[in-house]
């Protein structure tokens, strides 16, 4: 199955200990305060957080490994790439400090390949992928911890309306569907030799080559959606405020919870204000290599 | 003394979708009594489904178009209710439980619309518990909506519309995707329901299968309309019996006055020369599971021989289509071996193997993409890498034994679901693939239309073996030559219908249902010594 929920109750889960909109709200607030840093020495305390997370969730390696590896893999990619061509990282540092440079012995075209380590690109690459990772591992955990069913009371829960709330919760509920769907149309159209792996050509080409996915699975989906309505409408959805069978209840450690992922995130915005947790090299590695 | 009020009342009914020309129904009326199950039968497109929506509100509220006549639910006109207030009346049941299923877990599902209107918490969980204990579900109560079989979510969907006590229920084809001991399990309630006194309407193809449970009467639509409305009886005299699937007694009755049918020849391009009498396919000890815990195909071991037309059996969820994506190389055994014409499935990639052997799902939405017929017949020949010339041949070819050649410029989404069947079978015929496998291949199409469909299929000539999933038993005592039965991931029975099917116990613990043809078959098989349909039986 290409989707399948991976939620489960777990034993002395430290997400799970906790009310979901309570880890929602804590998240919310985690996620702009890291967001609000680029100074390695600010992030790091953000990944301690992460890391404590992703250790106390009771979640098994073999459970995460596609997903954690392919995020993570994803994220160092990306840091590499930013590290090897310096772009991305000149909004935050104006002047590069060179540790090495590497100049290519062939032309192509007249043009030169030149590749520079710097110091800034070297911290930058640093706190790019600690800031991007404490994201991701807060992130991932979200399905695995917080449980499907109480996707819409959780959103009810911290003020969103009815309809958006349980739009959510149609979401979690349709999104094995649409995955079954999707690979029951990969399987209809491998079996008459399309071969998604083997598509080759420019952008464009290549969209256009995924047709035979999209079109069926869109298709399908439209049609679907037709009962989907329907089946609202007979049983009165939206006619006016609604009851929800399931029922959250904060406890002490929730408030706690809530509020520590308040403090963090008001201090990040006055420590901003203040002038900190901007891009930051150590000056003594300046010095070496000015 | 003054008549209780009917429950529903529909009066000159008619109604024309906003977009589409002709009236979709008219002169529809009719009354419903309290306790009474009343079925509704005839071909797609007849009318059934439009009536249905107007008398459950969704028209006009939902499909706008116009409207005539008028809906009376126990004495008042609904035209200007709320569908909040019909829907506390009126119960409906859809057709796919998948897409009516709103709850990620059974509880939530069936507190759906308890909870839309605005109902005590306390009272919702007491109707709920009240919907699982009357369907004897209350097992599943905690149970992930997505993980349960077909028959389950049939009964999980009806909990949902039980719950809110309706007094009148609507069932659109609530069949089509069961099992038969599902079905059957789900037409039980749906009598118990009625014996309380609620008003049943029910739309299905499977008319043979409601009848058991002794509907008090028959609707019958044709273009629109009321053709036959009364007593079970009296509709076998009125209807084609090729229009609707009546029991096989009354078939022979009728069949016997009319000439003998003419004998289909079966996969006529086999030939049974000595060179040809290596197996097409081979399973070896197959064993599979999606994930390292649970196996769910367990030592499948098999021949597919040129000349067998094989019908698989088994109840939903038994292996049935993860046994036959191995054959193709969709799946990959996790021991032993699949070979295609001598090739290990393990070695070749499904393109490889789509030359050989053809899958065609069960709903053609899944596949069809192209913007004309002809260029979705060249897609696989195309990405099977033949010549520019040979492709249009093939396509050629494979519009005329489908019989859409006038068809090739249109849009496959726009045609009929029937013609987009046979698209999908087009398709495959473009490849040249000699073995045919379909899954459901009479799924979503009324009795008339699937039996044509499977006529045709049986007498192309480019096949030369043909493996089909059902669970119509009857299509197997019909067409089938070879009767796989799967259950649990095992092989079960494989054998000529007549001996696999004569053994009721088994096909008991199979979770399928003797029909009147099998029993008719089975009594008259010294006299015929092979299965045929019942208008063949008539003139024996």
């Amino acid at each position: 199955m290409l989707v399948a929920w991976r939620y489960r109750k777990r034993k002395n889960s430290f997400i799970q200990s906790f009310d979901p909109r309570a880890w929602i709200i804590f998240y919310a607030c985690f996620l702009f305060a890291t967001l609000s840093f680029w100074d390695v020495r600010f992030l790091l305390p953000f990944f301690v957080i992460a890391i404590f997370t992703l250790i106390t969730s009771g979640v098994k390696w073999h459970e995460m490994r596609r997903a954690f590896l392919f995020i993570v893999g994803f994220v160092f990619f990306f840091a590499f790439l930013t590290f090897l061509t310096g772009r991305g990282g000149s909004e935050v540092y104006k002047e590069e400090h060179l540790i090495w440079e590497f100049k290519g012995s062939f032309s192509i075209l007249s043009w030169t390949p030149v590749l520079k380590v710097t110091v800034e690109r070297a911290f930058f690459a640093i706190s790019q992928l600690v800031r991007v990772t404490s994201i991701a591992v807060m992130t991932i955990l979200i399905p695995y911890s917080l449980n499907p069913a109480l996707y819409g009371i959780t959103f009810k829960g911290i003020g969103l309306p009815d309809k958006f709330a349980y739009a959510m919760d149609l979401t979690m509920r349709f999104i094995p569907t649409f995955g079954r769907d999707f690979q029951l149309t990969m399987d209809a159209q491998r079996a008459r030799g399309y071969e998604l792996d083997k598509i080759s050509g420019g952008l464009i080409q290549q969209v256009r080559k995924l047709g035979p996915v999209i079109v069926p699975v869109t298709i399908h989906a439209i049609i679907g959606s037709e009962d989907i309505i329907d089946a609202m409408d007979l049983r009165a959805f939206g006619v006016g405020a609604r009851t929800w069978t399931d029922v959250l209840a904060y406890q002490f450690r929730d408030r706690l919870l809530i509020a520590f992922g308040v403090v963090i995130l008001l201090v990040s915005i006055v420590v901003g204000f203040m002038g900190y947790g901007a891009f930051w090299v150590p000056e003594v590695l300046a010095k070496i290599f000015s | 003394m003054t008549s209780p009020v009917k429950p529903l009342v529909v009066d000159n009914l008619s109604f024309r979708y906003r977009d589409r020309q002709g009236a979709a129904i008219h002169n529809i009326s009719f009354e419903a009594k309290p306790g009474e199950i009343l079925l509704i039968a005839g071909a797609s497109g007849c009318g059934k489904t439009t009536m249905i929506r107007a008398i459950n509100g969704l028209i006009p509220r939902s499909y706008k178009g116009e409207m005539g006549g008028q809906i009376l639910v126990f004495g008042e006109e609904v035209k200007n209710w709320k569908l909040s207030q019909i829907s506390q009346k009126i119960g409906t049941v859809l057709q796919d439980p998948e897409r009516q299923i709103l709850g990620t877990k059974v509880l939530n599902e069936i507190a759906f619309g308890l909870e839309n209107l605005a109902m005590p918490r306390d009272e919702i969980f007491t109707r709920v518990d009240e919907a699982l204990n009357f369907l004897k579900i209350s097992h599943l109560r905690d149970r992930e909506t997505f993980n349960l079989s077909g028959g389950e979510k049939q009964k999980v969907a009806l909990a949902g519309v039980l719950a809110m006590r309706p007094s009148i229920l609507l069932l659109d084809e609530p069949l089509a995707s069961l099992d038969p001991a599902s079905a059957q399990d789900t037409l039980d309630a749906v009598r118990a329901l009625a014996n309380q006194g609620m008003t049943i309407l029910l739309v299905e193809h499977r008319v043979e299968d409601v009848l058991r449970i002794h509907p008090e009467r028959v609707m019958f639509m044709s273009e629109g309309e009321i053709r036959y409305l009364g007593d079970v009886q009296g509709l076998s005299k009125v209807v084609n019996y090729r229009e609707v699937k009546l029991p096989e007694e009354q078939i022979v009755t009728r069949a016997k006055r009319e000439p003998a049918p003419v004998q289909i020849k079966i996969l006529p391009g086999v030939t049974n020369s000595q060179s040809e009498k290596a197996a097409l396919v081979k399973f070896q000890d197959v064993a599979f599971g999606y994930d390292a815990e649970r196996e769910v195909l367990h030592g499948i071991n098999l021949e597919i021989n040129r000349g067998d037309v094989i019908a698989v059996l088994g109840p939903n969820g038994a292996g049935k289509t993860t046994f036959v994506k191995h054959a193709i190389g969709l799946l990959k055994p996790k021991s032993g071996n699949v070979f295609v014409n001598g090739r290990d499935t393990r070695e070749a990639s499904v393109a490889e193997i789509a030359g050989m052997l053809g899958y065609v799902f069960q709903s053609p939405s899944h596949m069809l993409f192209a913007p004309t017929v002809r260029e979705e017949l060249a897609f696989g020949p195309t990405n099977l890498r033949h010549p520019k010339e040979q492709i249009e041949q093939e396509v050629k070819e494979a519009l005329k034994i489908v019989n859409l050649s006038d068809n090739e410029n249109d849009p496959p989404l726009a045609l009929s679901f029937g013609q987009q069947k046979r698209v999908s079978i087009a398709a495959i015929l473009a490849m040249r693939s000699k073995i045919l496998v379909m899954d459901e291949p009479t799924a979503g199409q009324d009795y008339q239309n699937y039996m044509n469909f499977m006529d045709s299929i049986l007498q192309m000539p480019v096949f030369e073996a043909i493996l089909f999933i059902t669970h119509d038993v009857d299509l197997a005592v019909i067409y089938a030559n070879r009767v796989l039965m799967v259950n649990d991931g095992r092989l079960v029975a494989d054998g000529t219908p007549q001996d696999v099917l004569r053994d009721f116990d088994r096909l008991k613990a199979n979770r399928l249902v003797p029909t009147s043809l099998l029993a008719l078959n089975l009594k008259r098989l010294s006299a015929t010594g092979r299965f045929m349909r019942a208008e063949a039986l008539a003139h024996v």
